[in-house]
Formats: C-alpha cells, structure tokens, sequence
C-alpha cells in the first residue's frame, strides 16, 4: 500500500514537472498580451439584440474584403468642395451617435442591431452641398449602388455605421461603412460604402431599384413598383 | 384510357398541377434567396425580382391545389 502511495505521488511529481516544462513555466506566455475576438452585445437599454450572425448574406458579389489602408471614401457630384477621406479621417474628430433600429429585408427576416457611426448629413455638409442637389447616390465597393432624397438624408438622422452591437463591422456586413436606412426597407442600407454623390437626377435608380424594386422603399409599402 | 373515370381524371390534373406549383415555389424560393446561384443557371431568365413576383402569386393556387388534392383523396375511385 505503502508502495502504491510512493508511486502516485511520484508519478504526479514527473507529470507535473513536465506540464510545467512544456508550458515554459507559465512566465513567458503571462507577459504577452493577446488580443481576442471582440465580443458583440446582445442588450442595449431594455433592447433584446440580434446577433451579427443573424444577417443573411444577400450581397450581389459576395462578402466584399476592403483593404482599409488604400480605402477612400469620396463626397463628390453636386459639392462646392468634393472630398476623399481615409478611414480614419471618416471616423476621427467626428460626432458619434448610437441607435437601435432593426432592419426590414425584403426575404422576410429582419434583425434589430445597435449601430453607430456619423450622420452622413455632417459628411455631406462638410462638401457644401450646391442648392440643386436633390438625390444622394451611395457607390459600393462590390458595385452596388442605391440612391434616397437628399431631403430624407438632411431631414433625419441617418448614419453611416462603422459599428454594431459595439463591435467594429465585419467584413461580410460591410465593412467599413454601411448605412443605416431606418425605416426603408433592407436594399437601401448599402454596405461597403465607397462613394456618395450628389445629383440632380431625381429619376436615378439604384442596382435593384432598376430591376423592379420601388425606389422610395417605404417599409410601410410594398417594395415592387405599383 | 377508356377505364379513366372523371373523378380519376381530376384526380389526376390536381396531383400533377399540385406537383408543377410545388415546384416552382421552391425553384423561385432558391431564385430569392440563392439568387447569385440560381440567376447564371436559367441563362438570366429567373431574376430575383421575377422569382419574388412568382414566389408571391403562387400561394393562392398552392392552397387551393393542396385542398383539392386533400379533398379527393378523401374518395375512393370506384372500379
């Protein structure tokens, strides 16, 4: 019995001596610092969340990879000061804003997210906007694009998100930037954004809005021309 | 074929139209949600716009189909 104890408590020893060993005594892998993958949330002020993953990837490409240290965003068209911004730039020096708005797809699912961003109507101000601009046209990375009212931009708070749930956005929901169309249905809220333009074209028609999608997109309406 | 009573034949009509819509609801549902896949499949032909109009439509025939489907398979043929 007394062998059989000896044994044990041997055996452990060893063990033990060579998990510590193997691990480098624990020292080296205690003063590194490493960075884990962000964590989203999943409640905002009473708000149940819905999850990143909950989205349905309906791009027309694909999920877009945008290489953030050639990425530019321009602000052009009908400006007196046309723009083109690093990321940075975008996000810095900027007023934040957060709000929960849940996002309507045309399948027939939705999800309610909190995103943050900039209003794109400081964006836009900042180019000085020449008074016979009526449309804002959004430019994506993958080609996309989609168009709303210059008044619908300037008269609510519409942002630009680089953020949701608290965590940067991910590639496949567009990042760096996706808008926030709140209250339009989910083909207006353009991801990877690249460039907003400025126009007079009042009949300028996006990419599924010139395949039979309306092109006010009102939540209350239906989406297909009347 | 001169066996083939009008109960049979109705049958038969409703099986087979039941059949082609229950198709084609699955094919325009893939159009919507696979539309990437299924758009260069068909030669640009089904588009997603054309699959949701399709998609759309077809829920009032499907129900009918299906209740008629349902209601004569409740008689037995008489041989």
């Amino acid at each position: 019995m007394r062998k059989l104890i000896t044994g044990a408590v041997a055996s452990s020893a060893v063990l033990s001596l060579i998990l510590i060993a193997t691990n480098g005594c624990g020292v080296s892998k205690m003063n590194k610092t490493e960075e884990l993958k962000p964590v989203e949330i999943r409640q905002y002020e009473g708000t149940k969340l819905s999850s990143v993953d909950d989205f349905r990837e309906n791009s027309i490409r694909g999920p877009q990879q945008v290489d953030i240290e050639t990425y530019r965003l321009r602000i052009s068209g009908l400006v007196k000061t046309p723009k083109n911004y690093t990321y940075d730039e975008v996000i810095n020096n900027r007023q934040h804003y957060k709000k929960t708005v849940t996002l309507d797809c045309v399948e027939g699912w939705s999800v309610t997210i909190l995103w943050e961003g900039l209003l794109v109507r400081d964006l836009i101000a900042e180019s000085s906007p020449l008074t016979n601009a009526r449309v804002v046209i959004f430019h994506a990375y993958d080609g996309y694009t989609t168009s709303l009212p210059i008044d619908y931009i300037m008269n609510n708070d519409i942002i630009m998100a680089y953020k949701m749930n608290e965590i940067t956005l991910p590639a496949e929901r567009g990042f760096p930037f996706q808008l926030v169309a709140e209250s339009k249905w989910g083909y207006k809220w353009i991801r990877w954004i690249t460039e907003i333009e400025l126009s007079d074209d009042v009949n300028y028609r996006g990419y599924w809005e010139s395949r039979g999608y309306s092109n006010d997109a009102d939540l209350d309406k239906s989406f297909f021309e009347q | 074929m001169k066996n083939i009573t009008k109960q049979d034949l109705s049958k038969r009509i409703t099986h087979l139209l039941l059949i082609v819509v229950t198709v084609l609801l699955l094919i325009t549902g893939f159009g919507i949600t696979e539309f990437r896949i299924v758009e260069p499949l068909t030669f640009g032909l089904l588009t997603k716009s054309l699959a949701f109009k399709i998609h759309n439509n077809l829920w009032i025939p499907f129900t009918v189909l299906l209740g008629l489907h349902i209601f004569l398979s409740l008689f037995k043929t008489r041989r």
